[in-house]
């Protein structure tokens, strides 16, 4: 019986240690626009992201609708005239840490990476390669990142008249804490 | 003759107070606080997340924008930070959930795992679970 049961506690410790995948569900995206009219701020706390260490590969995917802003009317306009969420309901993000070598997984720590992939957003998809940071904590992985975007480069069109409320570049901020995907 | 021009007068600046009051109105509007509005659908969590599992076309044309008083055991409490924590409800499938992110307003108190629990919220899609935002508990 207590054979048994070392048998298990070890095979328990190996497939901790083995946990090759992280996810979450409810990871954080957040966007910022400043000008010097007005600020616009963005939370979205319903970012599905999943992280396979053994490869660097790195997926995100966010739901327009779920930005939330502080004004409700920027909200309507966000959702239906320039990112037009009936029509493009996702956002997504799939690429790779391409110094994965930098990292430790089994090391708590905070580690720099680079992760390069291909970003859509509203239907058009371009290649970005941002700076982030890894951290590794004992039962899951932290990763931030701040990096810019230009809505001109997504074919987001702003119209004229609110040209001046809206950044030209809009900074993006990204926290997630993984778990490992086996306890969920 | 000066009287009308004055009467004209006040009725423009009139005009022009109420369209100003109307556009701050407008601008400043915030998010709906759910804990008065009327549900458009009330559903358990389980037959939600079926509903998206069997159809997410239909699902989504149905149910996305809607207010939602949803109904389901809790399934686990995600704080997050900025302090807006998600209440995960169970449903028919093991990897799919109703997520429920509560709105900055709303206070996650006193959620047991475990136990049911009533909240409404609008919907916003279907990624691997159900997402509802700007929630509040019901009880």
């Amino acid at each position: 019986m207590k054979r048994v049961t070392v048998i298990l506690l070890c095979l328990g410790l190996v497939l901790t240690a083995n946990a090759q995948k992280y996810m979450t569900r409810n990871g954080y995206i957040g966007f910022f626009s400043g000008t010097p009219i007005e600020d616009i701020k963005a939370d979205n706390n319903q970012v599905a992201s999943v992280i396979d260490i053994s490869t660097g590969e790195i997926v995100f995917q966010v739901l327009i609708k779920s930005f939330k802003f502080a004004k409700a009317l920027m909200e309507e306009h966000f959702n239906e005239n320039y990112l037009e969420s009936e029509k493009f309901p996702k956002s997504t993000f799939k690429g790779k840490i391409t110094n994965l070598a930098a990292v430790d997984f089994s090391k708590p720590g905070q580690y720099e990476v680079i992760v390069e992939g291909d970003l859509n957003i509203h239907d058009v998809t371009n290649k970005v390669s941002v700076m982030g940071s890894i951290e590794v904590i004992p039962g899951g992985i932290n990763a931030n990142s701040k990096f810019n975007v230009v809505p001109e480069d997504y074919k987001i069109k702003i119209p004229a008249i609110v040209r001046e409320n809206i950044a030209k570049i809009i900074e993006v901020t990204v926290a997630i804490r993984y778990s490992p995907v086996d306890n969920k | 003759m000066k009287k009308s021009v004055k009467i004209a007068l006040g009725a423009l600046i009139l005009l022009g107070l109420t369209g100003l009051g109307i556009g701050l109105y407008l601008y400043n509007k915030q998010d709906k606080n759910l804990q008065k509005a009327e549900p458009d659908f009330v559903i358990t969590s389980v037959d939600l997340q079926k509903a998206f599992e069997d159809d997410e076309a239909v699902a989504l044309t149905k149910y996305v924008n809607k207010i939602i008083e949803v109904t389901g055991t809790v399934e686990s409490i995600k704080g997050v930070e900025g302090n807006i924590a998600s209440v995960v409800l169970k449903t028919g499938s093991g990897l799919s959930s109703v997520i429920c992110t509560l709105s900055s307003q709303s206070d996650p108190v006193e959620l047991v795992s475990g136990n049911e629990v009533t909240i409404r919220g609008e919907c916003s899609g279907f990624l691997m679970d159900v997402l509802l935002n700007n929630c509040t508990i019901i009880k």
